[in-house]
């Protein structure tokens, strides 16, 4: 994921990326948490900072990166970009409305209610999302419906300058879900392993039936809001403070300590991980752009 | 002989013809289930299809459309009640930048099979309840936008909605739901059995060769109204029904153009960057001149409430009258 990021960020000073890119370079933990939750037929509602979200729900990730880089081959053939990423196969979506996802999630869940197929709607959203009335909306139906909605909240401290400090009237999130008859806790989403544990509980209630869930996973961006970000308003100490607070790190000294890989295991790992991610990305740049001819394609599936 | 029946009641006959026909079809709004829809447009599905597929939601308009866009990714056909148009300002950016995009953004992977069903137009209700704002959603790519002016329109066009597989706005008109089929001097025979009218055929409700009226919804009948007592001095006028603003079917616009060189369009929607003008725009640029052309609509203000305001912007016979003799004595 964090070599994904990195990939990404290739492509801004070339303009192959010509627009906004937003990296959750330090949120790695959370999505990496979820992976051996969810399943295939469970649907993943995203945000604008989505790429390890996608990831971490089984989205093709070549043809995600030929999407962000604005090519063809790219995963909706470029008509989306890195904020509108549609995966049919693997029931991911994303957009790039701050808490618009809920509700769609929202719609998943009934879904799977109707279908009776024991699937399990997810709402990945930052700590700016939980502001909005379609938030509340979402959570309220899914508590009176009882549907098996699980929100992951990314709390990543700052609504682009914004912090939640001053824009929550509770101390966390992970409270107000008792508002909507959902279950809400916090866990620190540096830990690889409180985030999974958290996330398992919410979704194993929810496919019990017994309604929607909010986890609350702290953390911190370690870039801007958007590349180009000029991220004045977080101080210089802070910044440096959190970003030493690596989820990468914290979880390589937390696997050697115990025993389960050794440093050089993780170092050879990691190298290999960033040679294919090279390799992808060397191979993506080969790929054609969209034709523009075909720009008026898909605004409607019939034709007028 | 035109059956006992208003015109919410063929919506709510075609609504039940399309969820027995075809199982995916849910519908979600509110008040839509027990009590039947505010005007009784959605009566009887929920007793015969189960709460299930007919669901009664809390006063949550996001919820409500954002809960369309995850069943139409799962399959679904949402049909999705806001109660009255001008509610949408809460749920907009669903509708905007979800139902009418996801197709395109996605590259055509994900379809919105969705009906956003709704009630527009004037009833005396004032500024926040008697809009029409059908050229607000056609300004927005994406969607298709209806709105029927009688009961045989309104039961065929709602089967075509529902079986589109792009999301169609249906605009209903409140001053219309009510009303008895026997009452409407055209479209009043509704046929029981299942049919479509497809999505941008306009129509052509009075026949005639010295002026166009091309209009939609409410204000169809009045202009059929000015059409029969003008016929009586001798002017000919030809109404087209559009039936729908997109796509819009410019085609038969032009057709009636070509034979009478005046061109009047009527709009119950507000004036400036509407239907008026966009019906106009695009005869001219299909290289069909009229003489004279005249846009009548409610003159860029809300809706007043007090009926003596109410009737100074909004078409009528008489203001509709008025304008006709005014392009007929123009050179």
């Amino acid at each position: 994921m964090r070599h994904f990021e990195l990939a990404c960020l290739e492509g801004v000073p070339t303009k192959e990326i010509h627009g906004e890119l937003h990296t959750a370079i330090g949120q790695e933990a959370i999505s990496a948490a979820m992976v051996g939750t969810l399943r295939k037929e469970d649907a993943m509602c995203s945000t604008h900072r989505n790429h390890m979200h996608a990831i971490a729900k089984g989205v093709d990730m070549r043809a995600m990166l030929a999407e962000i880089f604005e090519r063809k081959t790219g995963i909706c053939g470029g008509f989306g970009g890195h904020m509108h990423i549609f995966d049919s196969n693997v029931k991911f979506s994303a957009t790039g409305i701050v808490g618009a996802g809920v509700p769609v999630a929202l719609g998943h869940a009934y879904a799977a209610r109707l279908k009776n197929n024991g699937a399990v709607a997810f709402a990945v959203v930052g700590d700016g999302a939980v502001n909005t009335g379609a938030f509340h909306e979402a959570m309220n139906m899914a508590g009176a419906m009882s549907l098996p909605l699980v929100v992951l909240v990314e709390n990543n401290e700052w609504a682009i300058s914004v912090p939640f400090s001053a824009s929550s009237a509770t101390e966390t999130i992970a409270e107000r879900a008792s508002s909507w008859g959902a279950s809400g806790v916090r866990v620190n989403g540096l830990d690889v392993e409180a985030v999974a544990e958290a996330f398992a509980n919410a979704t194993e209630r929810a496919r019990a039936g017994e309604g929607p869930s909010i986890v609350e996973a702290m953390c911190y961006r370690f870039r801007g809001h958007f590349e180009g970000d000029a991220d004045m308003y977080r101080s210089k100490e802070e910044k440096e403070a959190r970003r030493s607070q690596d989820p990468l790190e914290i979880t390589k000294t937390a696997l050697v300590s115990r025993n389960l890989a050794t440093e050089e295991e993780l170092i050879g790992m990691a190298d290999s991980v960033q040679t294919s991610m090279a390799q992808m990305l060397a191979s993506v740049r080969l790929d054609p752009q969209p034709d523009p001819a075909d720009a008026m394609k898909y605004v409607f599936a019939e034709s007028r | 002989m035109p059956r006992n029946l208003n015109l919410s009641q063929c919506i709510s006959e075609s609504l039940h013809l399309e969820m027995e026909r075809d199982h995916s079809v849910v519908v979600v709004g509110e008040d839509v289930g027990m009590q039947g829809g505010v005007f009784g447009a959605t009566r009887g599905l929920q007793k015969k299809f189960g709460s299930a597929r007919v669901i009664d939601t809390p006063i949550s308009e996001s919820a409500i459309t954002g809960m369309g866009v995850g069943l139409a990714i799962e399959g679904f056909r949402p049909v999705l009640e806001i109660m009255f148009v001008d509610f949408i300002g809460v749920c907009l950016d669903q509708v905007y930048n979800a139902i009418a995009k996801n197709h395109y953004m996605s590259g055509g992977q994900v379809r919105m099979p969705i009906v956003i069903k709704t009630a527009g137009g004037c009833i005396g209700s004032g500024a926040q309840h008697s809009q029409c704002l059908w050229g607000l959603f056609a300004h927005l790519p994406g969607l298709k936008v209806v709105a029927p002016s009688n009961p045989y329109d309104a039961k065929g066009l709602m089967a075509a909605a529902v079986e589109s597989d792009d999301p169609v706005v249906y605009i209903e008109h409140k001053g219309l739901l009510l009303k008895r089929a026997e009452d409407f001097t055209f479209g009043s025979d509704v046929p029981e059995s299942r049919y479509t009218i497809p999505l941008g055929k306009g129509n052509i409700v009075h026949s005639g060769t010295d002026l166009t009226i091309a209009t939609i919804s409410g204000t169809v009948s009045l202009a059929v109204t000015v059409a029969e007592t003008l016929a009586a001095k001798g002017i000919s006028i030809e109404v087209i029904d559009l039936r729908s603003v997109v796509p819009l079917d410019i085609d038969l616009v032009c057709e009636s153009v070509a034979k009478t060189s005046r061109l009047l369009v009527v709009d119950e929607d507000y004036l400036s960057f509407g239907l008026s003008a966009e019906v106009i725009t695009r005869v001219i640029e299909r290289g069909v001149r009229p003489r004279v052309t005249r846009r009548h609509a409610v003159p860029d203000v809300p809706i007043p409430g007090a009926l003596s305001l109410e009737r100074e912007i909004l078409p009528s016979e008489a203001s509709i009258t008025k304008v006709v003799l005014e392009m007929m004595e123009a050179r």
